[in-house]
């Protein structure tokens, strides 16, 4: 359903402010002719640069999430666990106390909050007192967000370091791939809607366009691994290479089932669909959304399929050589990446920016009361699905678990992961021809969702059997592991005989 | 594809120290290794013969800059053996518990670098978290973090303090709970067993050829352990085993085994520290003077010439020994020579011609099963 907030129709309109005001001001002029084409190409630099800018500066929260919520997950008491040391001060006192420097009291109760916080739930431990004064906790709170900005202070550091370039380096090749990378990388950001009415372009074929666009990069990573003239660059290149030719299949198998169930090819109409539709596709395809995750995270190269950069045995990998702002666009790139991902997924299968639920509570509403929910912005919706799938699925698995080996991501990709993305494409066809009722579509304004997925009278019918067999399968899975084996392994250390029969050194 | 070689080191993030390891490698397959040792050789052999017996501690603390407190009772043993000196018992139950929680202290570290070496960040922090705690209490008794200097020839530098012994035995209780989170965490993620299992073997009887010791043998099914066959200080009186894996694999034992072996060693380590807490002669709440004789015994500063002092002592590496022989200087009060045998000196290039026939990506797996530490290696 399209939301009220239509960024393109109020630039790109030809009454709009903009617009009207530059053809306006063109009139008796030699450029009248022309005024209207001059216009919308002004207005369409402009929509394209308010979203870049809002995607980009978005980016800054999901850097914040990890650090934050990793400093959680680590159970750290360094300088980042910034969320609890707002309130934590040393030994109980309040921390910085910055809101006392407001102008016209205007953090006083900001203030009591903390003082409350501090009371009930501060620290007055003796057992952290050390590490509160090693970290100096005190000033930890004196920023707006406890550590947002920190990213940007690493970005000037990036900026301000010295730019190398290896001696026997291949210097153009060197050169030109960081910029093959993160331009590369920026472009896909033009695909990417923010609501119904924020996007930057529109083409019919954006679901192809993005994922080109994701390709590319990996040449550039090859570039970049053999011209620094490094063995470990070298090697990190080819395993980026070899890696990402193998969960690039999947992953484009599985788009394609996502663009045969929504019948389209556009990122747009498919979140439409979703909502026309009746149900998110995560519900209609579950198997397709986790090959799409394994994929992406794969694609992204974090743990646990970072093998390209494995700081253990590869230094950095395949930017070891990179310093300076070429190294800081890399790393920026590489979220930027792991950020489209997130928004590609909450497009694909989370149904982009409606609520949860948001066709059933429209109705459950009613006629006079489901207007309500156009009032809130699409593109928050958005932004908060995104950050949600960035921490629930990128950040807990990169902390939470190990590195595989080369092999046996390669092996995992080609015999397990292709295999199921033909079999998810194969489902799609079945449900889009089989299990689909075009009858039940609603409308692309109609806040009520659509009833394509009822069957046998029951609504939603075919979304709920098909996340009961999933899930069924997924639990048969977990515990059909073949975990006798690793158990026997677990507990088999073992002494000739039990404690205190026998004293050491009597043997 | 073409065989090249890679140096990784001195300063790699393999290494877990100062030392290099070359390998020629066919693709990603490792074909051949080579270790170079010796960045950070100090001397403290030659550095011993010119300082007495007392003197000579704070260097053996500094062997090994992750188990100090082991170091410098396996040489405490060896002098103590040449100046012939009888330790009151007070004093071998303290060197017992600050052994053991060296020995927790040592295998954090050893978990908590193994964890990026596989590629799990969340290991590092959380085994740092723990290891503050034996920390705490080493500093409780030695008066520092790191390099303690805490055993005296005959005795220890001072008493427990008041309240050790409680302290003692929560952190000791929390941190048997800790094993289990750890083990949930590791022994339930796939990922942690195929990098693991299957990986690294080293067969039992190669090993002991070599010289290999201490926990990467027991990982291979033989139960020696010198606390246990040979017990000295009061080993013989608290209640603990060794722990010894059950060999798997004709291959011999591989990274997982030397994983559970220190996992479970460090739930040994907890054992015998609670039941020491409880045995310990004088009362585990009393704190006797510096230079009591419940804890320090008189010792004699000079050694005949002639005498010889050895000491065979389970490190947490393996087992280190110390051979000294009195009457240097024509005085007697230094030592003749010192010799030190270090386990990972013998371990890391027997470790190096391991990883032939595996892949790059297994280097830092099998490498930090092992536990190097450069520190004793180099001396």
């Amino acid at each position: 359903m399209k939301d009220n907030y239509d960024l393109v129709g109020f630039f790109l309109s030809k009454d709009g402010l903009l617009r009207s005001g530059i053809i306006g001001v063109l009139e008796g002029t030699p450029l009248e002719e022309s005024a209207s084409s001059l216009s919308f190409a002004v207005a369409t630099f402009a929509v394209v640069n308010v979203v870049f800018l809002l995607l980009f500066f978005s980016q800054f929260a999901i850097l914040w999430i990890e650090r934050k919520a990793v400093a959680r997950m680590q159970d750290r008491y360094g300088a980042t666990t910034a969320l609890r040391s707002l309130w934590v001060g040393e030994n109980g006192v309040t921390a910085g106390e910055w809101w006392n420097m407001l102008p016209f009291g205007l953090g006083k109760p900001l203030g009591a909050v903390n003082k409350y916080l501090n009371k009930n739930f501060g620290n007055r431990d003796e057992k952290f007192a050390t590490v509160d004064r090693v970290n100096n906790r005190s000033w930890m709170g004196k920023t707006i967000v406890p550590g947002f900005f920190q990213n940007v202070a690493d970005g000037m550091k990036f900026l301000v370091k010295e730019h190398m370039v290896p001696q026997r380096a291949d210097r153009l090749i060197f050169e030109v791939s960081p910029f093959l990378i993160v331009s590369s990388t920026l472009l896909i950001l033009g695909m990417i809607p923010l609501s119904s009415g924020i996007y930057a372009t529109n083409p019919d074929l954006s679901i192809l366009y993005a994922i080109a666009i994701f390709g590319i990069a990996p040449i550039g990573v090859f570039f970049a691994g053999w011209s620094s003239n490094n063995k470990y660059t070298l090697i990190g290149g080819i395993r980026s290479a070899a890696q990402l030719t193998a969960y690039e299949i999947p992953l484009l198998l599985t788009l394609l089932s996502v663009a045969i169930l929504s019948g389209t090819f556009n990122i747009i109409d498919s979140i439409h669909f979703q909502h026309s539709a009746g149900a998110w596709n995560l519900f209609l395809m579950p198997l397709g959304a986790v090959l799409f995750l394994v994929t992406m995270i794969a694609e992204v190269e974090r743990v646990p399929f970072d093998m390209p950069e494995a700081e253990a045995e590869l230094v950095e990998g395949w930017w070891t050589e990179y310093g300076g702002m070429r190294f800081g666009m890399l790393f920026m790139a590489e979220y930027i990446r792991t950020y489209a991902a997130c928004f590609l997924f909450t497009h694909f299968f989370l149904g982009g920016w409606h609520l949860p639920f948001q066709g059933t509570l429209a109705a459950l509403l009613g006629d006079s009361l489901n207007g309500t929910i156009e009032f809130f912005p699409g593109a928050i919706m958005t932004l908060v699905k995104s950050w949600l799938v960035f921490l629930v699925v990128f950040v807990w698995a990169r902390f939470s678990l190990a590195r595989i080996r080369t092999d046996q991501i390669l092996e995992f990709g080609w015999r397990m992961l292709l295999p199921l993305a033909v079999l998810q494409v194969v489902l799609a066809l079945v449900y889009r021809l089989y299990l689909f009722n075009p009858d039940g579509m609603s409308g692309q304004n109609d806040p009520v969702g659509g009833a394509a997925w009822d069957a046998f009278g029951i609504p939603s019918f075919v979304p709920i059997v098909t996340t009961v067999f999933w899930l069924a399968v997924f639990f048969v899975y977990l515990n059909d592991e073949d975990k006798s084996v690793n158990q026997e392994r677990m507990f088999h250390v073992h002494t000739d005989k039990p404690a205190g029969t026998v004293s050491p050194g009597k043997e | 594809m073409a065989q090249m070689w890679i140096t990784m080191g001195p300063q790699h993030p393999m290494t877990h120290g100062l030392w290099t390891l070359r390998v020629k490698v066919d693709g990603e397959t490792v074909v051949d290794t080579d270790a170079e040792l010796g960045y950070i050789h100090r001397g403290v052999e030659k550095i011993a013969e010119a300082r007495d017996f007392t003197q000579i501690t704070p260097y053996c603390d500094r062997l090994c800059y992750v188990s100090a407190m082991t170091w410098a009772n396996s040489y405490i043993y060896a002098a103590e053996d040449l100046l012939e000196v009888e330790v009151p018992e007070r004093a071998e139950y303290i060197r017992l518990i600050a052994a053991e929680c060296q020995r927790l202290a040592s295998h954090l570290m050893w978990l908590g670098a193994y964890g990026p070496d596989i590629g799990s960040l969340t290991l590092m922090t959380w085994c740092m978290r723990d290891r503050e705690m034996f920390l705490d209490l080493l500093q409780e008794l030695g008066g520092s973090r790191m390099h303690y200097n805490y055993p005296r020839v005959g005795g220890v530098k001072r008493d427990m303090p008041v309240g050790f012994a409680d302290r003692l035995v929560a952190k000791v209780k929390l941190f048997e709970h800790r094993i289990d989170e750890y083990e949930m965490m590791l022994d339930e993620s796939t990922i942690w067993l195929v990098r693991l299992q299957g990986v690294g073997y080293a067969k039992a009887e190669e090993m002991v050829n070599a010289g290999v010791s201490g926990p990467n043998i027991r990982a291979a099914g033989v139960n020696y352990d010198v606390r246990w066959a040979h017990p000295y200080s009061v080993y013989d009186q608290v209640d603990w085993e060794p722990a010894v894996e059950k060999p798997t694999s004709v291959k011999g034992a591989d990274c997982y085994d030397r994983y559970r072996v220190r996992m479970e060693e460090m739930r040994q380590s907890c054992r015998m520290m609670l039941d020491a807490i409880e045995k310990i002669p004088g009362g585990k709440n009393t704190n006797y003077a510096n230079g009591d004789e419940m804890i320090l015994a008189k010792a004699p500063t000079r050694a005949p010439e002639g005498a010889t002092g050895f000491s065979h002592y389970e490190c947490t590496r393996g087992a280190s020994q110390f051979y000294i022989q009195g009457g240097g200087d024509g005085r007697g009060k230094n030592p003749y020579r010192l010799s030190i045998r270090s386990p990972m000196f013998i371990t890391i290039p027997f470790v190096a011609k391991t990883m032939i026939g595996y892949k790059v990506a297994d280097i830092p797996a099998i490498m930090g099963s092992f536990d190097p530490c450069i520190g004793e290696t180099d001396r």
